[in-house]
This record gives structure tokens, C-alpha cells and sequence, in this order.
């Protein structure tokens, strides 16, 4: 890696039989204080040069092409300033574009982390055939969104689908997936739940692995059942975990495309935008409509918003993180008061009783001190 | 944790990033200019049912230095996407385009970035194709930059079994009488329609947005003026055959079908309408439907030499080489061949369009091939016979836009049942307003 990425930097030959020693010491001594200072940059140079090449660089220059008129196919026009940005605002399709992109997304991540998190759970049991079970619930993942987009809205065609033949099988009236908002909503939903619960649920699964078992163990001698252990211990230990996949599901549900880009592939979110998300207002706008400026505009819009979402993530997290610190804290005050109290008492039986004291004396574990009283 | 999170913020940014750039896709075709015999690879991209691909077998036979990459993209819709892409992005585009009529227009006003066939022998050969066909692929200031490949000469598509059912003649010269022989009107077809519907209580035709087309392209003048002007607002003869369409759609005679799915062809199969508005290019695309449908010759469906208000032209395509090719040459001299009339007579009979050249058209009118899928009609000859009498519509910048995403949602209200007519003519107008005029 050193010798590849950065052979200035990188120590010399060693073959060079040195003539002047005092010179070639100094270039020595020279050369490793460039090492020391220079290297670690270079070190994680490829990281910030791959990021400014196609993450910052397009980012300014999404934001250069919105600030003006931009043909698709004839290029830059008319510097407008923000007028693309005020036009967009007021674009009722753009509104409709975000209230379709919030809608199916509360709809696939809510039911998909709760899915998950069930799934993550049960794969946490000691179950036979444990990678078995751990590769399936992958294995959606690895079909691509195309494929997936195509096999459902098979599914979900209004006359000839899957499920409106069941449902009039059992007298029911077929639903206007295609044609209806809210039913549109539900199937894209499903497409996106049935492609990444397994993949949530394997993330959790990692961290409701590295629960410690003994908390569980001890919990479980003291008589808490499992749906107990699962709420007071499983979920709050992976909530760093749980936070790491709510915004990673965040980020992903407001950038969908593919799917209700492929659930009508003739019009781009539905033949009256029932279902046309922001990012697919963008691509209609770019490449339909061949208004780059605005199409731009959108683009830095919901980046805001992304960003925006992304921050308040960070603060709840970061709350959730003090939370945690804080309780801990208290609990070790507690853990001292009662130990200096139990220093203090040695001689008399303490308030719990002579058994519990004789027990418990300086060395508790750590789930029994969750039984002091509050 | 800490570093992951922040790991994963930049990757928004980045991947935000990435979308916004999505234009600017890179690709190159490594090679040198044409010459000679030396080893070429010419790529070539077209779509819906081209029917080309036994004559790139033939060309390569022919010329053993030729390798042809084709890529077929699904629809014509599609297409347009690609194409357009390509050209924003400057790069990516094949040595070969099929461009089609409706987005000519929005061509026309890049007509630079596509190579003058002039310079390589386009005047010779002028004289193959009908002349407002090589009139529509040649730009203002008198640059080729298409060779026609086909024209879309409509003629109305029908079910014969249907039609029995129904009580109507199902042979197609009586049909053709039926609907009014020479003097066919949208009237008498919508007054067919009515008693069809009320017999059946089925459909009359698959969808009102197909119909609608087949009426504006059959104007003098259709959603843009000849001098480029927008045509619309208060254009009382497009209004009128909107109120026709709009009143036979909400009383049942369109069967609320999704173009270009069908139900996955089954609508063709299962009897859901019985008459269907056919370009010659749109054979093919029947014929694929039946395929995926499960359906065959025995469904019934069979081609009348007959169409509703007179003769129309729907569509039909152009070959153009952009200057971003790097074998301009030879890239037009492929496109030259495919599109000679002996080639087109072959890509008419693969396909079951049209051809834009005078002498295949005369061939097909003379051989009169039966098609078995369409109950053995001579379908080229009567075609040929659809052909009389077209006239080129011009088509503007936004013919496409105005199309698909203006009265497209304006015609699925009337689909949906959701509007009067009134309502869908007004929605038609806010989305001009806010798609074209407005953009």
C-alpha cells in the first residue's frame, strides 16, 4: 500500500551504498520526519481524494448547474440565481414528490425494523441449523431492485396480478395498486421490505449477539421471562446498532427509485404521480422534462432534507448515548454509596438481611445491584 | 460507532452527490477511424420490434472486417431516455441511433451533434425514400442527420372472433366497408363502439391515449404549429375530437389497459377489446404481446384496410450517426445498407412495419405476403395502401413531453372514469402549462 500510493514518502532503498554517511544520515533523518509528518495523510489520502472527485465535486457542481437555466441537451443557459430553487418550492409536483417519498417510507421502514428486529431476535435463539437460517433471511438482498420492481408489480397488476385474483377468489374487491395512492404506497413498501428486512435483521442479529449472555443468564435466574430479558435487555443494549440501521433506512427510503420507477415502467410514478418519489421527479425533470437547472435544484432540496434528517438522527442518537452514560453513572454512585454503607455496617446485619449481606459483600455482580432498592 | 456514523454521513452526501451526476457517465470505445480492412466494431442501438437482427448477420457476412454490437431497448420511450442521456453526457452514444419521429423534434434542436450523411453520399441515394420522409431527417439548414427506416401508415387492427360474437362482419374487406371504406370517420367508429359495448359489455379498444395519438397525428397541423408555435389552446378541432374520445372512453368503450404492458400481452389474448389503432410498426408489437400473452393466429386478430378519419402517419424511424462515433464511415455506410429497399423489404417482413423507400413499398404491395398472425392479411399490401395520402406532421421540441406526460394523465382520468370531459381537457392544459410552457 505505502510504496503504491505514496512512493515519495516511502523509505528509501536500502541497496545505495552510502558514500557521505553524514549526508545520507541527514537525508535519513530528513526522509523520516517527512515520513512521520507527511505519511498518515497519504495514508487516507485515497479516501478524501475518491470523495472530492465523486462525492463534493458533483455536489458543488449540481449546485453551479442549478443556478442556472440548463438544457438537458442544449447545456448551460441564463444564470437565474435561485429562481429554480423558488420555482421548485412552489412546484405542487415536487410537494406531492415529497409527501410519496415520506408516506412509502414510513411505511417500509417502520414494519421492516419491527420485522427485522423479530427476526433478529429469533435468530439470536440457540436454533439448529443456525447459518442456515442466517443465510436466508439474506438471500432477497441479493436479487437486484430491478428484478425485484418486475416480479411484484407482476404481482401487483391491477387485472391480471397474483394477489387482485385472490382477493376476487375470495369475493373480495380487486385494489387499484397501480391507480390508487395509498394501496400504490403498500406495494412499493413491500417490495422494499421483502428486499432489506434480512438484511436489518442480520445487522442486529450481530449486535444482540455481543449482549453479553451471562446479563442474560443472571436475568434469567432472577426469574424474568423472555419477552422480559428481551425488552429490558436485548433492546436497549443494541440501540447504537438500532440507531446505525434507522438511519441507514432513513437515507435509503428517501433516495427509492428503482422500485416505483419499475412499478409502472410506462410513466414515471404513476399515470397521475400517485406514487412518483422526489428522486423520480428529478429523473423526469433531468431527463424527460430536460430541465437540468431544476432538476438540480430538487437534487440539493432533498439533499437538505437528507442532511436535515441525518442531524436530528445524530442528536437523538447522541441523546440516547448520554442517556446511557447518565444511567451508568448513577449506577456506580449507587453501587459506591451502598459498598461504603456495607464498609460502614460491617459488623451489623445489613438492611437487606444478613444472608444478601454476607453475600453481596464488596463484590456484587453487576445485574444483582439492579435489585437495591431505588 | 462514532466513525461508522460519520462514514456513512459523507457516503449520503456522496451518494446524493452521485445521483445528481448520473449524466455524466463515462465510456469509450477504443479504435481508429474507418479505413479499409481493418477490424471495426460498430455498435448499434435500436428499439421495440426493429426486426434487424438476421440483415447485421447478413452485413457481417458480407463485410468479414464488421462486427455489429446491437443493443434493443424495449421501448421507444425508453430509447429516448438513452439517447437523450448519452447526449447530455457527450459520450456513450452508439455509432448508430435509431431516433423515432416523436422526438426528432427535440433532435432537430441539437441536429449538430449528428453527423452530416451528406458527406457520405446522402444526395445519391435521396431518391430511394419517399420525400417527406427524407424531408423530415434533414435539419433547417439543410444537414442530413437520419436515414428513414420506416413510416407508420395506420390501419385498425380487430378481433374476428370478437366481431362474430358481436354480431359484426369479421371478414376484413366487409369490415373495411363497415367502418366506411375511403370515407371512415371517428363517428361511425365511436357509433360502432357504442353498439359493441352494449352488446358485450366489453371494450372497444384497449386504451384512450393510443387513439388519441392516432387522432392528433392524423391533423394538418398537431400539438405545434408548421412555423414551430404551439397549437393547443383554443384549437376548436382538437378540442372537438377530444370531446369524441372523451365521451366514447367514459361510457365504457376503452377497456383502461397500461400501454406497453397489456397485462403482460394477456389483454390481447382474453378478449378485453376488440379493435386496436395499428401503425405498420405496431404489428410487431402485437405480435410480441401474443407471445407473451399466450396467445396466437387463433385469437383472432386480423388488420383491415380501413382507418377512421382518413389516412395518418404514427411514428416511424430514423438512423443517425452522432459526431461522437469514432467509425463515421463506415457507421454510414451500415446505415445506407439497412436502410437500401432491399433491406427494408427483409426488416418489414422480420418486424412488420413499413418501409419509408418507394421501391419496397412497391414490393410489398406487388408480393402481398399473407401474415398468419393476422388471419393471413396481405398486411404489407395494405399498408401500402394506408400509405396514400400521408402527410408528414411537423413535430416540435416537446412533441413527446406533450404526448406522454400532458394528455397522457389527461386521458387515464377519462380511463379511470375520474373526470368529465371538461375536467381532463382542463387538466390537459394546466399540464401544458406547467410541463412545457412553464418549464
Amino acid at each position: 500500500m505505502t510504496a503504491t500510493l505514496s512512493p515519495g514518502t516511502s523509505t528509501p532503498p536500502r541497496s545505495s551504498t552510502p558514500r557521505t554517511p553524514s549526508r545520507s544520515e541527514r537525508r535519513r533523518h530528513w526522509l523520516s520526519r517527512v515520513d512521520v509528518k507527511a505519511s498518515p495523510y497519504a495514508y487516507v489520502a485515497p479516501f478524501f481524494i475518491l470523495f472530492g472527485l465523486v462525492g463534493l465535486f458533483p455536489l458543488v457542481y449540481t449546485f453551479v448547474v442549478s443556478l442556472f437555466d440548463w438544457d438537458l441537451l442544449k447545456g448551460q443557459g441564463d444564470f437565474v440565481g435561485l429562481a429554480n430553487f423558488a420555482s421548485i418550492l412552489q412546484d405542487e409536483y415536487f410537494w406531492n414528490s415529497l409527501f410519496n417519498t415520506f408516506s412509502i417510507f414510513l411505511l417500509s421502514a417502520i414494519p421492516q425494523l419491527v420485522a427485522a428486529t423479530f427476526i433478529a431476535a429469533i435468530l439470536d435463539q440457540n436454533i439448529r441449523s443456525k447459518t442456515f437460517w442466517r443465510m436466508s433471511v439474506l438471500l432477497p438482498y441479493v436479487v437486484t431492485p430491478a428484478a425485484v420492481a418486475l416480479i411484484f408489480s407482476n404481482m401487483f397488476s391491477e387485472d391480471y396480478g397474483l394477489i387482485n385474483n385472490m382477493l376476487q377468489n375470495f369475493n373480495l374487491d380487486a385494489i387499484g395498486w397501480k391507480t390508487d395512492t395509498l394501496p400504490s404506497h403498500i406495494a412499493i413498501a413491500t417490495m422494499v421490505n421483502w428486499r432489506w428486512t434480512g438484511y436489518n435483521a442480520l445487522i442486529l442479529l450481530a449486535a444482540m449477539q455481543s449482549v453479553p449472555r451471562d446479563v442474560h443468564e443472571s436475568a434469567a435466574l432472577d426469574g424474568a421471562g423472555a419477552l422480559r430479558r428481551f425488552f429490558s435487555i436485548t433492546l436497549p443494549s443494541i440501540r447504537p446498532t438500532m440507531v446505525f440501521v434507522i438511519i441507514t433506512a432513513t437515507i435509503g427510503g428517501l433516495q427509492i427509485f428503482v422500485e416505483p420507477r419499475m412499478f409502472d415502467a410506462a410513466t414515471a410514478g404513476g399515470s397521475q404521480r400517485q406514487f412518483q418519489t422526489t428522486v423520480l421527479y428529478l429523473w423526469e425533470m433531468a431527463f424527460f422534462r430536460q430541465n437540468f437547472g431544476k432538476a438540480s435544484a430538487i437534487a440539493w432540496l432533498l439533499f437538505l432534507i437528507i442532511v436535515g434528517i441525518g442531524l436530528i438522527n445524530f442528536m437523538l442518537s447522541k441523546s440516547i448515548a448520554t442517556a446511557e452514560t447518565k444511567v451508568s453513572r448513577s449506577r456506580r454512585h449507587r453501587r459506591l454509596a451502598r459498598y461504603r454503607q456495607g464498609q460502614a455496617t460491617a459488623s451489623a446485619p445489613s438492611a437487606r438481611g444478613a444472608q444478601s449481606a454476607s453475600e453481596n459483600h464488596g463484590t456484587h455482580s453487576s445485574d444483582r445491584t439492579k435489585e437495591v432498592p431505588r | 460507532m462514532k466513525l461508522s456514523r460519520r462514514t456513512k454521513a459523507t457516503a449520503t452526501v456522496a451518494g446524493v452527490a452521485a445521483l445528481a451526476m448520473l449524466a455524466t457517465g463515462c465510456s469509450a470505445d477504443g479504435g481508429s477511424a474507418a479505413s479499409g480492412d481493418e477490424d471495426i466494431t460498430l455498435t448499434i442501438t435500436t428499439f421495440g420490434t426493429f426486426g434487424y437482427d438476421d440483415l447485421y448477420a447478413e452485413y457481417e457476412e458480407l463485410h468479414p472486417n464488421i462486427t455489429i454490437k446491437p443493443t434493443n431497448i424495449d421501448t421507444g420511450g425508453n430509447a429516448r431516455t438513452d439517447a437523450f442521456t448519452k447526449l447530455a453526457a457527450g459520450s456513450g452514444l452508439s455509432d448508430i441511433v435509431a431516433v423515432e419521429e416523436g422526438w426528432l423534434g427535440a433532435i432537430m434542436e441539437v441536429s449538430d451533434r449528428f453527423v452530416d450523411l451528406n458527406d457520405y453520399g446522402a444526395q445519391d441515394i435521396k431518391d430511394r425514400w419517399l420525400d417527406w420522409k427524407f424531408e423530415q431527417g434533414t435539419d433547417p439548414d439543410g444537414r442530413v442527420i437520419g436515414y428513414g427506416t420506416d413510416i407508420g401508415p395506420t390501419g385498425l387492427c380487430y378481433n374476428g372472433k370478437l366481431f362474430e360474437e358481436a354480431g359484426l362482419p369479421s371478414d376484413r374487406d366487409e369490415v373495411a366497408e363497415l367502418f366506411g371504406g375511403d370515407d371512415a370517420s371517428w363517428d361511425t367508429y365511436f357509433k360502432l363502439g357504442a353498439e359493441y359495448t352494449e352488446k358485450t359489455g366489453k371494450a372497444w379498444y384497449d386504451h384512450s391515449g393510443f387513439v388519441w395519438n392516432s387522432m392528433v397525428n392524423q391533423m394538418d397541423e398537431g400539438y405545434y404549429t408548421s412555423d414551430g408555435e404551439l397549437n393547443i389552446k383554443g384549437n376548436t378541432e382538437m378540442r372537438d375530437r377530444f370531446n369524441q374520445l372523451a365521451e366514447a372512453t367514459l361510457n365504457g368503450q376503452s377497456a383502461a389497459q397500461t400501454a406497453w404492458d397489456w397485462g403482460g400481452g394477456k389483454a390481447f389474448v382474453d378478449g378485453s377489446f376488440a379493435t386496436f389503432v395499428c401503425p405498420g410498426w405496431m404489428l410487431g408489437t402485437i405480435k410480441g404481446q401474443l407471445e407473451a400473452g399466450g396467445g396466437d393466429a387463433s385469437t383472432g386478430w386480423d388488420f383491415a384496410d380501413v382507418f377512421p378519419g382518413g389516412p395518418v402517419n404514427w411514428g416511424g424511424s430514423f438512423l443517425s450517426i452522432p459526431t461522437t462515433s469514432e467509425h463515421v464511415e463506415a457507421a454510414a455506410e451500415l446505415a445506407a445498407w439497412l436502410t437500401d429497399p432491399e433491406q427494408q423489404v427483409k426488416q418489414s417482413k422480420a418486424a412488420g412495419n413499413f418501409p419509408s423507400t418507394i421501391k419496397a413499398e412497391e414490393k410489398l404491395a406487388e408480393e402481398a405476403t399473407p401474415n398468419e398472425l393476422f388471419n393471413d392479411a396481405p398486411t404489407g399490401a395494405i399498408l401500402a395502401e394506408r400509405a396514400k395520402g400521408v402527410k408528414a406532421q411537423f413535430k416540435g421540441p416537446d412533441d413527446s413531453v406533450i404526448q406522454e406526460n400532458v394528455f397522457g394523465p389527461a386521458l387515464n382520468l377519462l380511463d379511470q372514469q375520474e373526470a368529465t370531459a371538461d375536467e381532463a381537457w382542463q387538466k390537459a392544459l394546466d399540464l401544458l402549462q406547467d410541463l412545457v410552457i412553464d418549464n
